[in-house]
């Protein structure tokens, strides 16, 4: 027991360690040593700086705080849309055979095709506004949350369903409403999560190629202007608010399916 | 199974594939019923799939930019293939290492999960900056897409492998590195192959994003350019072959993850 | 009482073990010592949760006891070696492995030449009745094949002391009585050291030459019956298991040991 605790603190140790050696050996490269330039990679005080800068002053057009409303509003739009049309679409498709054949072979044919890919030709219909880059982070989401529904109501057990003709359900509506949807409610959560990842990715390349506002717009503007500690800033907001939406994601799936037994991690 | 069972089910079966055949073919229409024959989308918005096809006819003779069409794809394909090699020989022995000792764990955890989170395409004006245009940034940003889905995957093999195996191992007299790379690795190697199925499958998406951000050659710059130039068949072209890139490539992996789990029943 | 003092092959002294559960520690094994004998077959049994694996993982080198020793051949062990060979309930094959792989790891990981190997493996695949698995996959093997490979591997290895974890548990009935009465003509034919665990008390008396009874959680020694040949039919391993176990001698011993079991699961209210 003691032993355990000794394991633990010494990795505790080293992982600090470990941080203050890369930041240092950093510091040093750049600030110290100047073999870096500070057009290629910046010291890290001043990303820290740059960080409280960005959080009162405007960056090409809005300040930190300002991109990422803009970043996140895009993507929670196409997202919700996504959900919203998705689950109910595989759901179906899970369950009525013929809506899945007729369905199906079109979502194959397209399915291959990354969402990203989508861009040029969205920007082409849609134009430079918010509608082209909700199109395609719609279709990013949208990919996972279908297959998940439907692959999940397809594998329902069908033992619960015997189980629960036999205590008397009768109508295929409450079969499903009753048995397969609560089933497969993780796993449709689980495509939800997925679909957030994937949105969020899309997002980030949308913005890259044809925005004028946003964390990726930020990023972009960045660079033409050689700044990278504005670059390294946005990526790590923008991993931050990934891996936040994430956990906020699992966090919800634990409400909603309180009966999920969690992994090891 | 019964005769008549059989039938019934071949019925359905037969239902579902004529079903199946003419939503394709329904969409074909329509989408050729709307461009050609009725002309309700103007070409520069929809091309006809005639139009398409001829595209991708035309461009295997004619350059596109710097090359002709399989010039583009075999450009998309160095870049796949060294971007997921470079991945491979870097993130699977990491991984091996990490879930086996915990020390190299706890030293490179914290700049890892620091990493992970950020998706590979935020990396991609950071790339650009460092290696230009070149090969180098498109490599950089697809080894990075891979490699982590990789380095997890086969940490967590590593890490949480069947205790009993290496129990089992050490009173048949094996010891630490044997155990390892005897036991523990080949009992991994499922979640190994998941794992690059997951980094490959994220790679082609890092590939597409990065050739139309910053290139001049490739399947995502087809896109790009037809965007660019009003010429959408030329889009269309590049997500199609786009898709059945990525298409090859995971029945690739497939196959090859039959093969090298081939212990395990179906 | 011995009447003549042969060698202490394993001897554990004194051991205790503890584990861990919701941030508490329990004792599992409460100071048990037991002193084993080269070439004897001693076989543990006890209610349910009693600390017998973990006993058994002590003498095997798996777990170190927080207190005591455990002593091979006059030395303290430090951890698992192959002359400890474990037979695990669970069969713990080597799933990527075939059948005979499986039971060459050992000869193969000390570095035995390879006709000499084959010459090894092919014996014991004999052995347990398995010839013609040879290139099969543990998942294409049923529950009683792959524990006769996982029996096969570890006495392929030869090690001095056997500890088999209620190797049978997994079986069904009939195929267990004839593991049984295979164990037992394979003990005769190679005599070595056998710790053996079971829930079978019918299963102990049949195979034993010594029983040891343990108590419920915390384990320590109840009593330690000695089936000795005065006790049973003096051959009674050339006999099949059928005419063992209907013998008055064979039921006397069942019921005494029986008792002691039963009495410990009222008492401690496992149950």
């Amino acid at each position: 027991m003691a032993e355990k605790t000794k394991r633990a603190s010494r990795k505790w140790i080293i992982s600090v360690l470990s941080v203050v050696g890369i930041v240092g050996i950093w510091f040093f490269l750049t600030a110290l040593a100047k073999v870096i330039p500070p057009a290629f990679l910046p010291a890290p005080q001043h990303i820290v700086i740059d960080f409280f800068r960005l959080l009162r002053d405007s960056y090409v057009g809005n300040t930190l705080i300002g991109h990422t409303l803009v970043s996140l509003q895009i993507v929670l739009g196409g997202f919700f849309l996504a959900v919203i049309i998705g689950i109910p679409l595989g759901i179906l498709m899970g369950w009525f055979k013929r809506i899945e054949a007729v369905v199906d072979p079109l979502f194959q044919l397209l399915r291959p095709i990354p969402p990203l890919a989508w861009i040029p030709l969205s920007l082409l219909w849609f134009g430079i506004g918010i509608k082209s880059k909700i199109f395609v982070i719609w279709l990013s989401a949208f990919v996972p949350c279908v297959i998940n529904s439907y692959t999940a109501i397809r594998l329902t057990d069908p033992l619960l369903v015997k189980a629960a003709l036999g205590l008397g359900v009768k109508k295929q509506r409450d079969l499903l409403w009753e048995v397969a949807i609560p089933s497969s409610l993780p796993v449709i959560l689980g495509g939800v999560r997925i679909g957030l990842g994937s949105a969020w990715m899309t997002l980030v390349a949308a913005e890259l190629l044809a925005s004028n506002a946003g964390l990726g717009y930020m990023m972009q503007m960045a660079r033409r202007a050689l700044e990278p500690s504005v670059i390294i800033l946005g990526m790590l907001v923008i991993g931050f608010l990934g891996a936040l939406m994430a956990r906020g994601l699992r966090a919800l799936e634990k409400r909603i399916c309180p009966w999920v037994v969690e992994e090891e991690h | 199974m019964s005769r008549f069972s059989e039938n019934f089910l071949n019925q359905i079966y037969q239902e579902k594939v004529f079903l199946s055949l003419s939503s394709v073919l329904g969409f074909l229409c329509v989408w050729y019923l709307v461009t050609d024959l009725l002309q309700l989308m103007p070409p520069i918005i929809l091309p006809s799939p005639e139009k398409v096809f001829f595209n991708i006819y035309e461009k295997i003779s004619i350059p596109v930019g710097e090359e002709k069409l399989f010039g583009h794809i075999g450009v998309s394909l160095v870049r796949i293939l060294v971007g997921v090699g470079i991945a491979l020989s870097l993130a699977i022995p990491l991984g091996v290492l990490m879930g086996w000792y915990e020390n190299l764990d706890a030293l490179a955890s914290p700049i890892i999960e620091l990493l992970r989170p950020i998706p590979p395409i935020a990396w991609i004006p950071l790339a650009i900056l460092w290696f230009g245009i070149g090969l180098g940034s498109k490599v950089f940003i697809i080894t990075i897409g891979v490699f982590f889905p990789i380095l997890i995957n086969t940490y967590l093999g590593v890490k949480f492998v069947e205790p009993l195996l290496i129990k089992a191992a050490q009173t048949l007299g094996a010891k630490d590195k044997n155990i390892l790379w005897e036991v523990v690795v080949p009992a991994s190697v499922p979640l190994i192959v998941a794992g690059v199925r997951i980094g490959v499958g994220l790679g082609m998406m890092c590939l597409v994003a990065a050739e139309l951000v910053a290139a001049s050659s490739g399947l995502g710059y087809l896109i790009m350019l037809g965007g660019d130039d009003l010429k959408p068949e030329l889009s269309i072209m590049g997500m199609i072959l786009i898709g059945v890139l990525g298409l090859i490539a995971d029945r690739i992996i497939l196959g090859i993850e039959r093969r090298v789990i081939y212990w395990k029943k179906e | 009482m011995e009447e003549n003092r042969q060698k202490d092959k394993l001897v554990a002294e004194n051991v205790s073990v503890f584990y861990e559960k919701d941030k508490k520690n329990f004792l599992a094994v409460d100071d048990m010592s037991l002193a084993i004998q080269e070439g004897e077959f001693v076989v543990i049994v006890g209610p349910s949760g009693c600390g017998k694996t973990t006993f058994m993982n002590t003498l095997a080198g798996l777990v170190r006891p927080a207190k005591g020793k455990i002593f091979m051949d006059g030395e303290e062990i430090t951890g698992p070696s192959a002359e400890r060979g474990v037979v695990f309930q669970q069969f713990a094959l080597f799933p990527w492995k075939t059948v005979f792989e499986n039971i060459e790891f050992g000869l193969k990981y000390r570095g035995t030449p390879r006709e000499q190997r084959e010459e090894i493996v092919r014996k014991y695949i004999q052995m347990v009745k398995l010839e013609g698995f040879e290139k099969s996959f543990p998942h294409e093997l049923s529950g009683g094949m792959k524990q006769r490979v996982a029996i096969a591997r570890v006495y392929a290895n030869h090690p001095q002391v056997l500890l088999m974890d209620e190797p049978f548990g997994a079986l069904d009935a009939q195929t267990r009585t004839i593991m049984q009465e295979d164990l037992t003509e394979m003990f005769m034919t190679e005599k070595r050291t056998v710790v053996f665990i079971t829930h079978s008390v019918e299963e102990a008396i049949y195979l034993g030459d010594r029983v040891v009874v343990m108590t419920a959680r915390p384990g320590k020694i109840k009593k330690i019956i000695r089936i000795t040949a005065e006790d049973l039919v003096p051959d009674r391993r050339q006999l099949g298991y059928d005419d063992v176990v209907n013998l008055k001698e064979f039921r006397d011993l069942k019921g005494e040991i029986w008792g002691l079991i039963k009495a410990e699961i009222l008492e401690k209210h496992i149950l």
